[in-house]
């Protein structure tokens, strides 16, 4: 099941994480994205109809939670130490427009 | 190398300065220094004791360094200074080790080869024409060069192993959860592990006694007791087994590395040790490397999305927060990061999760139980490292997915998909440049495998091996 | 035409704890920006989430609280996007497997009580907080972490008093629990209402509305009627409801939209990788839902049995747990169940809505209003005069000592009142002429002028007897 996807779509699908991609950034991708759909019938040559994802490396169950107690808190400038722009202790940006949630 | 810089007390100042000196005199050669840290304020507060005491070692520059620029070799991290010290750091420092430098790496850690490097790949300390490997090339250079008796990496896929085996040096990645990943900039969570470098099986367990050890800041951190590996160091191989990975071993090509790799083994065998190929089902192998690249970027696309211009980094203004974030990433990324990010992202849809992610992470499983059950009867699985020795600077293919040595060059990640044990140490060479056998071990086993690694050091004689930079 | 409106409600809680959900920071509010985070709130390169156990703890209440089935094997997941009050650019949250599932809430309708059936209840963090200035917006990652649980109701009410009582349900619940605050108007409790139209006794769902930021209670019930009528108008026109974000105004007493929908975002939702399953012990779970603090149904219960009081009483005393908790503080003291609480809910709550109080930071001490309420109901004084001494009994004054300094204390002396009510009948004799003409409100005439002669000290009920006893002497 071979999927076709063209530099345009690559590049629709960068703006939603947040970044631009120029016109031989797409077609690279492309490339390797073709690449990558010629590889899935390795995938597929394995037999994973009964098998479960594995998520984590191990999977023993743990019991540990923290305890509900102050240990860490950092200083308003540490916070604040890696931008430059901030008013009156917050981050500042330019204006954020609503959004859903 | 390390017991005895600790053990002259009376010199560890000149050491760690002579170490400094070398790291920067190197530096044009090599590049494995991104940025070099204040060895004056570490000198001046030296523990009193301490495993590692005076002794000078790097860190990639993926781990978290309170004060001390941490870039990951991402120009999106390029002024970034953390608030915050790594765990490994707050041990190192407690131990008596001293940074000397922050070193260079593959872009955020995403490759093989540190040709994404954001200032420029690292250099073979062996053959400055030729790629140290990566992600964590630096460390290995200044190992490698003898300027650090041990070095921090990262390895995700083989990203301690591959360059420790392109540098001829020791590259131990320990089970999953044996040391702490927090202050360790992601790359893939569930295959991230914390690994090192050093010239000996000896340093090699006094680092992993420093290092491991639970951390409650890091929920998949294990619990199980830290042994004392150098004092469990045994090299009788009698009554060991090993299976060499007959997937790879019968799809070498290159005589050199064929013959190192036999006579190794033959003389394992004289050593008592038993040694039997053992093959895995062949289609399961091939898929390790599409499985491992759909896991790697899939996770890495979620785990990098905090790196927007918000808080911290090299931020690019914008007229709106969008703009802002949109900029400060197209300018942040290179090409190899923003191509990771597209193609994991597609994995990750719901309508392509099932096909791709979860179906990644299926193969995953199978392979894993392969390994368990070969892990069974053996005591190790071993196989070289790679084919060839370190590629040159210039070959172009690589860190691009391709079907050449679909196994050989990329099974390694079979241990970052178990979590299990798994190192690479000198095995020979070809011509000048040094060649890396890999072994992998049951979980929590590193005891075990030190003990082949100091059988293998005791054959080949290889032992705080230095290349000398030309 | 007629419709049926479908009205389903998602809830987000903070739950009260000493640090956020994943870090050792403290949970606070109203304080100074950015001081109450570290590392991990700010989503710094590296950080790990680590969980917090008394998070766990609240949600185990809260599921218990509401009837949830808990899984003892809790679960994370990633819910990505890209926002800027969302550091990670993912938010933990428990999509594959929440904490609990299947539970209720019963609400009271006037066709009687109705049950609502709560679909799930899963964990999550909070983001960070924004202040849209006119050209900037500021972030504050004071909030960023803070545990929350999410609370999906299923599609079970169907008008706006409906959907108010469940969220008044569910927040008396989770209030006297102690897993939240639930202040609406500073967001430690959000809620979003999804509404949908569709013609009466059709099995198609209409398109679906949602109603955010709603920051009280009351404005529930309004937004949701408002925006019933709204689609009503709509559709009856011929017009089609578009799929959209709205918000009340309260001003205007009016939904207005904010965005519409466009498809359904992609959250690209996978589980955690950071975070191990983690197993809750039954005997845990146990331990916790042993020592839960008493839940407001069964307090309606045992109000009913032990005091005798109304159901519209009651409801009106535990819809305040401080008043309800204080309530029974003044009943140890007294035997008057419904005396006392006219007098909480009247005159003591007047008097703390005027002042801005609250009932446990003011100075009125329980025996005091015990004693109060004794007073009258011995005739020691009247109900008026009682009024008279709230103020006093608010400063934390003895009821009796303030009477006597007031010079309140009745005369009751039947001996020394005989004598007053003689002088008065010889001071009235038209009063005294109507009576024996028959006019029975000649009596209520001279209790008054009694009242009067006494500065209204005479006990009203000895003065009433006396009256009428000498009058049938004279006749």
């Amino acid at each position: 099941m071979e999927e076709r996807k063209d530099a345009a779509y690559f590049k629709k699908l960068a703006e939603q994480l947040m970044f631009r991609l120029t016109d031989e950034e797409a077609e690279w991708i492309k490339k390797e994205f073709d690449t990558l759909m010629g590889q899935l019938h390795l995938l597929d040559a394995v037999d994973t109809e009964d098998t479960e994802e594995m998520i984590w490396p191990f999977e023993d169950e743990t019991t540990f939670m923290r305890e509900d107690t102050v240990t860490h808190v950092i200083s308003q400038d540490d916070a604040l130490a890696n931008v430059t722009t901030k008013i009156e202790g917050h981050f500042a940006l330019p204006k954020v427009v609503m959004k859903d949630d | 190398m390390i017991k005895e810089m600790r053990e002259d007390r009376a010199n560890a100042e000149k050491n760690v300065r002579e170490a400094f000196e070398k790291a920067q005199a190197l530096q044009d050669k090599l590049n494995a220094v991104v940025t070099f840290a204040d060895i004056d304020a570490q000198l001046a507060a030296l523990p009193e004791d301490g495993l590692l005491r005076g002794v000078p070692i790097a860190l990639k520059d993926l781990v978290s360094t309170k004060g001390l620029r941490t870039t990951a070799e991402s120009n999106i991290l390029w002024n970034y200074i953390p608030v915050f010290d790594a765990h490994i750091v707050d041990k190192l420092r407690d131990a008596g080790a001293v940074v000397i430098a922050k070193t260079n790496m593959d872009e955020l850690a995403m490759g093989g080869t540190n040709l994404s490097a954001y200032s420029g790949p690292t250099h073979n300390p062996y053959d400055l024409t030729r790629m140290t490997g990566g992600s964590s090339g630096g460390s290995a250079a200044l190992v490698a060069a003898g300027v650090v008796p041990m070095a921090i990496g990262s390895d995700t896929g083989d990203s301690v192993r591959k360059p420790a085996a392109f540098c001829g040096i020791v590259g131990v990645k320990p089970t999953y959860g044996r040391i702490s990943r927090y202050g360790i900039l992601p790359y893939a969570s569930s295959l991230d592990h914390v690994g090192y470098f050093t010239r000996s099986i000896e340093d090699a367990c006094i680092s992993l006694h420093v290092l491991a050890g639970r951390d409650d800041r890091d929920m998949t951190s294990s619990f199980l007791e830290v042994p004392d590996y150098l004092k469990e160091l045994d090299s009788d191989m009698h009554g060991r087994k090993i299976a060499v990975l007959g997937n790879v071993v019968k799809n070498l090509k290159n005589p050199a590395t064929i013959k190192v790799f036999n006579d190794l083994m033959d003389a394992l065998r004289e050593r008592g040790a038993q040694v039997d190929v053992y093959d895995f089902d062949e289609d399961l192998m091939k898929a390790i490397l599409p499985a491992y690249y759909l896991i790697a970027n899939c996770e890495a696309t979620s785990n990098h999305s905090n790196l927007d211009g918000i808080r911290f980094g090299n931020v690019v203004k914008g007229e709106t927060m969008e703009e802002l974030m949109k900029n400060t990433r197209t300018n942040g990324f290179g090409p190899l990061i923003k191509k990771r990010f597209v193609i994991g992202s597609y994995g990750l849809f719901e309508e392509n999760q099932e096909r791709l992610f979860r179906k990644a992470q299926k193969v995953r499983r199978k392979v894993v139980d392969a390994m368990k059950e070969c892990l069974k009867e053996y005591d190790a699985i071993m196989a070289p490292a790679s084919d060839n020795p370190a590629p040159h600077l210039d070959d172009s293919s690589a860190d691009e997915l391709s079907a050449n040595y679909l196994i050989v060059e990329n099974y390694m990640a079979m241990g970052n998909f178990s979590g299990y044990p798994s190192m690479t140490v000198p095995m020979g060479f070809d011509g000048d440049m040094p060649l890396g056998l890999n072994m992998t071990c049951r979980p929590f086993e590193e005891t075990t495998m030190f003990d082949f690694g100091k059988a293998i050091e005791e054959i080949t004689g290889y032992k705080d091996m230095k290349a000398e930079v030309k | 035409m007629e419709y049926e409106a479908t009205i389903g409600i998602e809830i987000h809680c903070q739950l009260k704890t000493a640090t956020k959900m994943f870090s050792g920071a403290p949970c606070t509010y109203g304080r100074k920006a950015n001081t109450a985070v570290n590392e991990i709130d700010l989503g710094m390169p590296g950080t790990l989430p680590c969980l917090n156990m008394e998070g766990v703890r609240k949600a185990i209440m809260a599921c218990t609280g509401l009837h949830l089935t808990i899984d003892p094997l809790v679960k994370f997941d990633r819910k990505n996007y890209y926002y800027s009050d969302l550091p990670k650019g993912f938010q933990i949250t428990q999509q594959f497997h929440p904490i609990g599932k299947n539970g209720f809430v019963v609400i009271d309708t006037p066709e009687g009580k109705k049950k609502i059936r709560i679909n799930r209840i899963h964990m999550e963090e909070d983001t960070a907080k924004q202040f849209h200035l006119k050209t900037r917006t500021l972030l504050d990652f004071n909030r960023s972490g803070v545990p929350l649980i999410e609370i999906v109701s299923e599609p079970d009410m169907h008008n706006g008093a409906e959907a108010q009582a469940y969220v008044e349900a569910l927040r008396q619940t989770l209030y006297y629990l102690g897993v939240s605050d639930c202040r609406m108007e500073e967001g430690s409790m959000r809620c979003d209402v999804n509404i949908s139209l569709a013609p009466k006794g059709s099995d198609v769902l209409g398109t679906k509305n949602e109603i955010k930021n709603m920051n009280s209670i009351a404005n529930i019930g309004k937004a949701v009627d408002y925006e019933i009528n709204r689609q009503k108008e709509v559709l009856d026109a011929g017009g089609e409801i578009y799929q959209e974000t709205r918000r009340f105004d309260e001003k205007s007493g009016t939904t207005i939209a904010m965005r519409r929908k466009e498809g359904t975002v992609d959250y690209k939702y996978f589980p955690e990788p950071n975070i191990f399953p983690v197993r809750l012990s039954p005997e845990w779970i146990k331990e916790i839902q042993d020592h839960m603090p008493e839940l407001p149904e069964v307090r309606r219960e045992r109000y009913a049995a032990e005091y005798g009081l109304s159901a519209h009483d009651i409801s009106i005393l535990i819809a305040n747990k401080e008043i309800s908790d204080f309530y029974e503080k003044v009943m140890t003291f007294s035997k008057n169940a419904k005396g006392v609480c006219n007098w909480l809910l009247g005159d003591v709550s007047g008097w703390l809505n005027h002042h801005e109080q609250n009932i446990e930071t003011c100075a009125l001490k329980p025996e005091n209003l015990a004693k109060l309420v004794q007073m009258v109901d011995d005739g020691k004084i009247n109900g008026k005069q009682a009024k008279a001494l709230v103020e006093d009994l608010m400063e934390g004054k003895d009821p009796a000592q303030a009477a006597k300094e007031k010079g309140m204390e009745q005369v009751s002396d039947e001996g020394a009142l005989r004598e007053m009510v003689l002088s008065v009948l010889a001071a009235n004799p038209q009063a005294v002429e109507d009576y024996r003409a028959g006019k029975d409100r000649a009596v209520g005439f001279l209790v008054g002028q009694m009242m009067k002669a006494s500065r209204g000290k005479a006990n009203p009920s000895i003065v009433n007897a006396l009256i009428v006893e000498e009058l049938k002497k004279l006749q």
